[in-house]
């Protein structure tokens, strides 16, 4: 129960005595709303330029579309010129519009009333008006009277005025003259002072003119003399320069003898050199040509033997001698052919006498056409080859050609016959 | 006309019901925010000074007897003053009716605990608040801002001529809206992330104290142990 009390007291006690107040900063918090709040008030009247720029801004959007082909153009335009022309444009738009409609429908209506209006006020006006002109009369005899006395008045004012005004003007005039004395005596006194001040001025401009002239003078003279120095330190240093110069060139042209000397010697040596080289290779070179010569040489044999003996072997293979010959006849037949193998003709060049022999060497040739191998031997050697002798004489080598069902075999000998 | 238009009260007055609703519920949130932020600044300085100062006197080398004596019994301290006393109070009342040490440590360690989580508790009264309006004032804001701009669209439509004149009050005074919002929100941010930090590190404070007073009631006991036995 007392612990039960007691803590009752420390919750009282706590929350009396416990932390911070709320009041203090609640104020604090309000005052700094407050703050915040009045400088947003206070900040923005003062930018009034914005809303007026902002307007402005609406202004050149409107001009932009409407001008764009001349905006266009005068890139340099000044920006300020464009709102006004907007506006003039601007300006016109809203006229025709439904709100100039209505106005002009309540300016009739208006009108309409007025009319009645002034009809009534008419009438009521000539009543007033006959009334008020005999008032007027008497009215305008009393103010007749009234501005003659007023002009009189008026007059001696003027009078009055005129006379002050001339007494003004003389004491005006005598101040000015007063002034003026005054002002050339300033001006005369300042003159003679100036004069004075520009004599002194004078005096020292040319005490120190010659101080100047002879400070120059002293400066002049010792400038000759330092260049003379140098003058004559130039020469000896320039002549010293020339001597070691000719030293030098000679020097360079020992040098350059002795190098060309060498060079020249170089030179033969290289030239015999490239002699002897250009000798060892003509040498390889003919050399080399010979040997491709023989080879070719040789290569143009074997190519004709081959070609020989395959005509050979198929003239004798097709070559069916007569029986009545005799094995002494010999037939030499010239046969030329196309560049394919074919036989474009024979003739007998040498006759056996019997001419059934002959004719059989023909046949032979004939049947063994067209010889197909002339086209495998290399081209530079087939001209050679397109024309050549073929002798024919039986029976000498009959062992060697009878294989077939042939009873006797023949030798053909080919010729070589060179075309021309 | 052009100048009173365009100034901040008028844009408020000018203002739709519900984006005046929603200014007046965004003025409310930053005063609040404005409010905790200035209490708990104090009540926090004013607690860090409070132990520094209890600090000084524990350490300086007074009989601790006499300081729970100079603390009047019925007066309910803060800070590391309140664990002091809470433990040392069930120190003195489980030592006569107790004999075993652990026993006794435990209750005074349990009551230092349950002082320390009430000193939490205080120190960081009213810091959700500000996390509140911190994360939430910037949506309320824009949403004042999405309803403004939609009553200027909508207005918009009535009229012939859509010119930016027409439109820029309504949407200025939306933004107001979303001005406010940041308004109530960056410094309720800031103050929040401040004030949980440094009241973190004072409860850090206040349980090193707690363990050393524990440390310290410990060694006495064990001392005084074989005396009572």
């Amino acid at each position: 129960m007392t612990k039960g009390k007691k803590t009752i007291a420390f919750l009282g006690r706590k929350r009396h005595k416990s932390d911070v107040g709320y009041g203090l900063p609640l104020i604090l918090a309000v005052t700094l709303h407050a703050l915040v709040v009045g400088l947003s008030v206070i900040s923005l009247p003062s930018q009034d330029d914005t809303p007026e720029s902002s307007s402005i801004v609406q202004a050149t959007l409107v001009s932009t579309e409407t001008f764009t082909d001349q905006a266009q153009q005068p890139f340099e335009q000044p920006t300020a010129d464009v709102p006004e022309e907007s506006q003039k444009t601007t300006l016109p738009d809203p006229g025709p519009t439904a709100q100039d409609i209505a106005t002009e429908q309540a300016e009739a209506q208006r009108q309409r009333e007025a009319e009645a209006e002034a009809q009534r006020q008419r009438e009521a006006e000539a009543q007033r008006q006959r009334e008020a002109e005999a008032e007027a009369q008497r009215q305008r005899e009393a103010e007749a009277e009234a501005q003659r006395q007023r002009e009189a008045e008026a007059e001696a004012q003027r009078q009055r005025e005129a006379e002050a005004q001339r007494q003004r003007e003389a004491e005006a005039q005598r101040q000015r003259e007063a002034e003026a004395e005054a002002q050339r005596q300033r001006e005369a006194e300042a003159e003679a002072q100036r004069q004075r001040e520009a004599e002194a001025e004078a005096q020292r401009q040319r005490e120190a003119e010659a101080e100047a002239q002879r400070q120059r003078e002293a400066e002049a003279e010792a400038q000759r003399q330092r260049e003379a120095e140098a003058e004559a330190q130039r020469q000896r240093e320039s002549e010293a320069q020339r001597q070691r110069q000719r030293e030098a060139e000679a020097e360079a042209q020992r040098q350059r003898e002795a190098e060309a000397q060498r060079q020249r010697e170089a030179e033969a040596e290289a030239q015999r050199q490239r002699e002897a080289e250009a000798q060892r290779l003509r040498e390889a070179e003919e050399a080399r040509r010979a040997a491709e010569l023989a080879e070719r040489a040789r290569q143009a044999e074997q190519a004709q033997n081959s070609f020989t003996n395959i005509v050979k072997n198929l003239v004798e293979q097709a070559w069916i001698i007569p029986p009545g010959a005799s094995n002494n006849a010999a037939v030499t037949l010239n046969i030329r052919l196309g560049p394919s193998g074919e036989v474009l003709a024979t003739s007998v060049v040498s006759s056996s006498g019997d001419g059934s022999f002959d004719r059989s060497a023909q046949q032979a040739v004939e049947q063994a056409a067209p010889f197909s191998e002339l086209r495998d031997v290399p081209a530079e050697f087939q001209r050679n080859l397109r024309q050549f002798n073929l002798r024919f004489t039986p029976g000498m080598f009959a062992d060697v050609n009878v294989k077939t069902n042939r009873d006797v075999a023949g030798f053909v000998s080919v010729e070589q016959h060179s075309v021309c | 006309m052009n100048e009173n238009s365009m100034s901040i009260p008028h844009l408020v007055m000018s203002a739709s019901t519900v984006v005046q609703l929603v200014m007046v519920l965004l003025v409310i949130g930053s005063l609040l925010s404005w409010v905790v932020i200035f209490q708990r600044s104090f009540a926090l300085s004013r607690a860090k000074s409070a132990y520094q100062k209890f600090e000084e006197t524990f350490w300086s080398g007074v009989d601790l007897n006499d300081l729970y004596r100079e603390i009047p019994a019925d007066d309910q301290r803060q800070g590391a003053e309140h664990l002091f006393q809470a433990g040392f109070r069930e120190f003195h009342r489980l030592m006569p009716r107790n004999s075993q040490p652990d026993q006794v440590l435990e209750g005074v360690q349990r009551s230092m605990r349950v002082a320390w989580s009430r000193e939490e508790e205080r120190l960081t009264k009213h810091l959700v608040f500000l996390a509140t309006v911190a994360s939430a004032s910037p949506y309320i804001g824009l949403f004042g801002t999405v309803w403004g701009i939609m009553g200027s669209f909508q207005s918009l439509s009535m009229t012939q001529q859509a010119t930016l004149a027409t439109v820029a009050p309504w949407i200025a005074e939306a933004l107001i809206a979303t001005a406010m919002g940041l308004f109530a929100a960056i410094p309720a941010v800031i103050f929040y992330n401040r004030l949980s930090n440094s009241s973190a590190r004072l409860l850090g404070k206040y349980e090193d104290f707690a363990e050393e007073f524990y440390a310290i009631l410990h060694r006495n006991l064990q001392g005084r142990e074989p005396n009572t036995q």
